[in-house]
């Protein structure tokens, strides 16, 4: 059996799943999500040596490695990124990557309808992204981008005709802004639903379309060498946003990556 | 000393330690019986044709134990006991054990001490474990890998992989024995960071994510070497930006995850002090550094190699930073130190008198923040006054006021603790004014001041990877929770 490892460390809450790839496709073998606030450096890695050693899986065992994107917090991001990468290139196997706000959306998998993800971006923003769950999947209808809650709120109030049921960690301190402006077409999923779980990172990195997808990975390796993947900031560097705001112009990438998500 | 297998007529000799060495000893059968088993290595010690120690290990499916070891009263505390363990854990890795697990008496510090320098943990107690005393037994486990890479490092002929990811330089080194460099590869995101006029710690962070795959595979790739010849990784966890060590921390870990192989940690400025011991393998402690770069102005007292006494540091900036601000502030590019070195090759340095900060003030440490508003004071009253900054003899006051500080301090602090020898490390390095008025101040008072190669006193791996060798030998390893630490402490 071929053993895939995924995890997202992106948000304070680390979520890590090991999945058994068949011929009739994947199944999710071990999970475990735990809140780690400040803490995913210290945790990540001996949770995961852990997880595989309770199913009796080792490092050889493993044929791909997928790891959460973000966006979320710049520095949870990059610890999920940089352990992937090292863990991807020490076992000479591809690394794909997923979407931290799709493993909150795959959470819904088993309901039908839309779905709205409010992720914390901090410093007053959100990152806002709408999911349509249905049959078992989840299919993302926007790009990765970041806003002021109230803005992302009007948005959706503006274009959703139909009910919405919302997740994610920016409703911690968000949630009465969005039910402000979406009233009775929004349902606030408990807030154990929040966030990823090993389960759902595992089902976002097969569900991506993002590049390199885990599927895409498995079949052409040398497409998702641990070197080419990079985190989804959706925001420059505070020092490239000062200098675009002194100039006067928006660019759409900076020294240090893009500013909007994109799928590559 | 060498260690080898035991054979049978070893045996009397074996026998005489083994008496000397316990108070109901094994007897000349039960040794007989020990040989004859393949699941048992028997290995001796000797300085032919003197027997100077023995032991033996169980090969289990879950690891090997170590059922006995004993050195003779004469050769206790020379380091036959740990050449014997590194050789045991050798064998044990060979016979495909991850773990070495042993018994030792809990009154026998100075064994507890050994097994814990080679990264022995322990795994509880068996109270009550010797009849014959009544005494404790600790067990203890550690890994044949950490073991086999110590081994490694003893014999000088351990591969290292070292990453460093502290500042603005993503930099890997693979090094044989702690001092030949088989390759040192810096990825330098200098050019990112030159229109803020400084480093900006989320662009290190984001840079170094992206290279280090990459400037790892270029430093094997220069090498000749895979993962798999590595004895050991090796990556520095502090002092730093904290967003930037994380990545090179998160990557080493993952890797020695993924690997097996053993990482240990390094501190950045113990890699710059080894950066001197690099460049010129005859320098001997006691001695002092200076280690001054765009994150650190510290001055050092090294009694021995790893023993480290921070004497004073900055209060405010860093070296390095203050060239940048005062570069920037003067509008003369990025990074600062080079700029401003070049333009006080022109100037006069005793144009405009600067203060000196805390030149008198009784002990190591440095203020520049002081001299940078002084400087734009200075500015300011010029322009105001319409006169022309003249912009060479700026920069030579400038620098003379940072020169004569950190020379006073260095000279007092070489003399004060009577060393010979003293080192210079970091960016800051590289000025030549300063590596100047340092080497004829220290030379007058009988003090040899060494420098490295420029290469070597910016951010680099090489001495990340020497530093690395020599806290192996001391078992400084890493486990899979370490963290990442920006005011890791040098001393202790």
């Amino acid at each position: 059996m071929k053993y895939i490892l995924a995890f997202d460390a992106a948000t304070e809450h680390v979520a890590i799943g090991i999945a058994g790839l068949g011929p009739d496709g994947y199944g999710t073998l071990a999970a475990v999500d735990f809140s780690a606030p400040r803490a995913a450096l210290g945790e990540l890695l001996p949770a995961t040596h852990r997880l595989m050693e309770s199913e009796g899986i080792a490092p050889a065992d493993i044929a791909a490695v997928a790891v959460g994107r973000g966006p979320g917090s710049f520095t949870g991001v990059r610890i999920a990124v940089a352990t992937a990468k090292g863990l991807a290139h020490g076992l000479g196997v591809p690394l794909a990557g997923l979407g931290t706000l799709d493993a909150v959306a795959w959470r819904f998998k088993d309901t039908t309808g839309l779905v709205g993800v409010v992720g914390d971006a901090m410093r007053g923003e959100v990152y806002p992204c709408l999911f349509r769950c249905a049959n078992g999947e989840c299919e993302r209808l926007d790009e990765y981008d970041v806003a002021k809650p109230a803005a992302a709120a009007a948005a959706w109030a503006e274009s959703l005709g139909e009910q919405v049921t919302l997740a994610g960690n920016g409703l911690v301190k968000y949630a009465e802004v969005f039910s402000a402006a979406l009233g009775e077409r929004m349902t606030i999923a408990p807030e154990s639903m929040w966030t990823p779980t090993g389960a759902s990172v595992v089902d976002a990195a097969f569900a991506g379309r993002y590049e390199p997808a885990l599927v895409t990975a498995l079949r052409t390796p040398e497409q998702a060498s641990p070197g080419l993947l990079l985190p989804v900031y959706t925001r420059l560097s505070d020092a490239e946003e000062d200098e675009a705001k002194r100039a006067g112009t928006v660019p759409s990438t900076g020294v240090a990556g893009p500013r909007s998500g994109g799928n590559s | 000393m060498q260690t080898r297998r035991m054979l049978a007529s070893d045996l009397t000799d074996v026998l005489t330690i083994e008496r000397a060495s316990f108070p109901t000893p094994w007897t000349e059968g039960m040794f007989a019986e020990e040989l004859a088993r393949d699941d048992r290595v028997w290995l001796v010690a000797e300085d032919a044709p003197a027997l100077l120690g023995f032991g033996g290990i169980m090969l289990a499916p879950d690891g090997a134990h170590v059922m006995d070891v004993a050195v003779a009263p004469d050769s206790r505390r020379d380091g036959t006991g740990r050449a014997l363990m590194l050789a045991l854990a050798r064998e044990a890795a060979a016979g495909g054990a991850k773990r070495l697990t042993l018994e030792v008496r809990s009154a026998n510090e100075a064994a507890l001490g050994m097994y814990a320098q080679l990264g022995f943990e322990s795994a509880g107690v068996r109270p009550g474990y010797y009849d014959e005393t009544g005494e404790d037994a600790v067990i203890m486990w550690a890994d044949t890998a950490r073991l086999t890479a110590i081994g490694a490092a003893a014999g000088g002929r351990d591969l290292v992989l070292a990453i460093e990811t502290s500042c603005d330089e993503t930099a890997a080194s693979v090094m044989r024995g702690g001092v030949e460099v088989l390759s040192s590869v810096v990825a330098s995101q200098v050019d990112f960071h030159a229109r803020f006029g400084g480093v900006v710690p989320e662009i290190a962070s984001r840079k170094h994510t992206e290279a280090i795959v990459g400037v790892v595979d270029e430093a094997l790739e220069r090498a000749g070497v895979g993962f798999g010849d590595l004895d050991a990784l090796g990556v520095t966890y502090g002092p730093g930006l904290i967003g930037a060590l994380v990545v090179g921390v998160a990557y080493a870990k993952g890797l020695s995850l993924a690997t097996g192989l053993p990482l240990v940690g390094v501190n950045h400025l113990e890699g710059h002090i080894f950066a001197n011991r690099l460049a010129d393998p005859e320098l001997k402690t006691p001695l002092i550094a200076l280690v001054v770069s765009g994150g650190h102005t510290s001055l050092i007292h090294v009694p021995e190699w790893g023993e480290y006494h921070t004497l004073g540091s900055t209060l405010d900036d860093a070296t390095g930073e203050a060239f940048d601000k005062v570069a920037k502030l003067v509008g003369i590019g990025y990074p600062g130190g080079p700029a401003i070195s070049r333009l006080a090759e022109q100037g006069d340095p005793a144009a405009i008198p600067f203060p000196r900060a805390m030149l008198h003030s009784g002990d190591y440490d440095f203020s520049l923040s002081g001299l940078k508003t002084a400087v734009l004071t200075y500015v300011r009253r010029e322009q105001a006054a319409g006169r022309e900054v003249h912009l060479p003899n700026l920069a030579a006051s400038f620098q003379a006021a940072v020169i004569d500080v950190q020379v006073a301090k260095a000279v007092r602090a070489a003399a004060e603790y009577g060393v010979k020898d003293f080192c210079l490390g970091g960016g800051v390095a590289a000025n030549v004014a300063l590596r100047e008025a340092l080497k004829n101040a220290l030379a007058a008072n009988g003090v040899r001041l060494s420098v490295p190669p420029f290469a070597l006193c910016t951010d680099n791996a090489a001495m990340i990877a020497a530093a690395a060798h020599f806290r192996l030998l001391k078992g400084g390893f890493l486990g899979l929770s370490a963290e990442a630490t920006a005011s890791l402490p040098l001393d202790g």
